[in-house]
């Protein structure tokens, strides 16, 4: 086969996987908060490209305004969900079950609001920076592939200032490691969850308006990116941030290769092929499990 | 019941429940001024509920105040940020974060540099292995510096009242020693105390008052000076 080809999927590759992994991360964010599988992180996806157009399209805004701006609206969104749907079960001792079916209601809520609010149509956003690709060793780099892999770095290294660094990211760890003895430490846990809720649809809205330039968004395009993501974080090592993001890498360029060699058409086969291989021989993922 | 200083923290008919199993009977509980309180009782007495249901971590019913005015029932955070600090059973630590953030979480509602060094001192100054180790992960210290540190997370917080579960759980008789020691000391430099222990005679010689459970329910409020020996105490059980 032709390596510049191979070399172009490995590259398209990892700019997919590295959106697999920032949903991936936004999953764990939330389950070490709180032991909650988040259902509706493919509908922060979904916003964030979804709101980026309309803001650009129907407001006219300029396009990094509307970035920003559908980030934030999307990470709203994200505490709005802790407060509503998350927090009530919780106070009332919920099953876990309970809480993640809940989640995966306000998915298909989202995603049929957004359908009739907006229509059915596929949506796309222009390329941050309209160049021609460039070439390295023959092989022909798109631009906005190089975005997604340097906004995705970017991200995971701030993120890992947080955690590391800052009072709150350090207490949503602790939060993670021990809810209860977090609480005896005047910790608000209610409220790094809702945080947690809102950094998690942040993370995704960023990786669909990352993303959307290159494919398209639609009001239901959600779900299938919320199972890559979901998938990576399992093949990282559930609740391992950083793991997830590997896991995403994993995926993407594992999944573009086999599209390469064996067509499009099992692009989900593949996905799930990787998932049981990890299963099978690693069950506790790249990094292992947390906990 | 003997005398004691006006009540700092005072519950009054305070019970709990574990779904429908009543663990602990209403319970009329108070510690004064400078008191250190040991909570005494065999396993399942429901000496932790006790704690758990003053800090609101149980299903509880009954009244709790705390310098005067009534604590929150289900609201932990509040009640730890009212300055009423527990030392929880099995220690709490966050065991794969840094001896460092540990303490620094037990600080977590204060913001001032120069208060937060100062409680750091002050933590060092009592246990100064913890200095030494404030790079390694608090999960892999041994059982009695990791209760050090729980003590160490507790005070950074500058607790008002200090509640301990069994500190000296899984440690050997030496080390419990030095903690029981330490808890002494804090007491006499005026915090109240609240200690759950096992081992009632080392607990006797540090406490002002008793309480004694016993399968849930409030056997007896001793004067450490009249009792001093485990075949004693167990008078109290057959009473
Ligand atoms: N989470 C729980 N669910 C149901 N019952 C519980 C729970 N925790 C404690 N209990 C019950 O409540 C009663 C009191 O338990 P508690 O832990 O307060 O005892 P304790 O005096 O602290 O004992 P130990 O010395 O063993 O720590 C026991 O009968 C126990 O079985
Ligand atoms: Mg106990």
């Amino acid at each position: 086969m032709d390596s510049a080809l191979i070399g172009q999927s490995l590259v398209s590759g990892l700019g997919i996987g590295c959106v697999y992994g920032l949903i991936g991360i936004g999953f764990c964010v939330i389950y070490n908060a709180s032991g909650i599988v988040n259902f509706a992180q493919g509908a922060f996806v979904m916003l964030g490209g979804m709101i980026t157009h309309v803001l650009l399209v129907r407001g006219q805004l300029p396009y990094f305004a509307a970035i920003v701006l559908s980030v934030l609206v999307v990470a709203l969104l994200g505490v709005v969900i802790e407060r509503l749907v998350v927090r009530p079960l919780w106070k009332r001792n919920a099953p876990m079950f309970v809480m993640i079916l809940a989640t995966l209601a306000a998915q298909i809520v989202i995603e049929r609001l957004t359908f009739l609010a907006v229509d059915d149509q596929p949506k796309t956003l222009p390329v941050f920076t309209d160049l021609p690709p460039i070439m390295v060793g023959g092989v022909a780099v798109n631009i906005q592939s190089l975005w997604i892999v340097a906004g995705s770095l970017a991200i995971v290294g701030l993120l890992a200032l947080f955690f590391k660094g800052t009072r709150t990211g350090k207490a949503m760890r602790a939060c993670a490691i021990n809810r209860e003895a977090a609480a005896l430490q005047g910790i608000p846990v209610h409220g790094m969850l809702a945080l947690a809720f809102g950094l998690s649809a942040g993370l995704g809205a960023i990786a669909g308006i990352m993303l959307t330039p290159t494919q398209y968004t639609a009001f239901n395009v959600g779900v299938p990116f919320a199972i890559s993501g979901f998938i990576a974080a399992i093949i990282g090592g559930f609740g391992r941030p950083f793991g997830a993001f590997l896991g995403g890498l994993t995926l993407g360029v594992v999944q573009s290769v086999a599209i390469l060699s064996f067509g499009a058409g099992l692009k989900t086969v593949v996905a799930l092929s990787v998932l049981l291989l990890f299963l099978f021989v690693r069950p506790s993922g790249i990094l292992g499990a947390a906990k | 019941m003997t005398a004691f200083p006006s009540p700092i923290l005072e519950a009054r008919n305070l019970s709990a429940r574990y779904g429908q199993v009543q663990a602990l009977a209403p319970i009329d509980f108070q510690v004064g001024a400078g008191e250190l309180v040991a909570v005494l009782g065999p396993n399942g007495a429901g000496k932790s509920t006790l704690l758990r249901a003053i800090l609101g971590l149980v299903t509880n019913a009954g009244e709790v105040a705390f310098m005067g005015a009534a604590l929150p029932r289900r609201n932990p955070v509040a009640v730890a940020s009212r300055g009423v600090v527990l030392v929880p059973e099995g220690r709490g630590i966050f065991g794969p974060m840094t001896v460092m953030e540990n303490l620094e979480l037990g600080a977590y509602r204060l913001k001032g540099r120069e208060e937060r060094q100062r409680r750091f001192d002050r933590v060092f100054e009592l246990f100064p292995r913890l200095k030494e180790r404030l790079g390694q992960a608090g999960g892999s210290m041994s059982g009695g510096e990791q209760q050090m540190l729980a003590i160490g997370r507790a005070l950074m917080a500058d607790p008002k009242i200090l509640l301990l579960d069994e500190p000296s759980l899984g440690l050997a008789p030496r080390v419990t020693d030095e903690i029981l020691e330490t808890l002494g000391v804090l007491n006499r430099s005026g915090l109240p105390v609240v200690l759950v222990e096992q081992r009632a005679p080392q607990a006797l010689k540090l406490a002002h008052r008793a309480y004694l459970l016993s399968l849930g329910r409030l056997v007896a409020v001793i004067d450490p000076r009249e009792v001093q020996s485990h075949d004693q105490l167990a008078q109290y059980y057959f009473a």
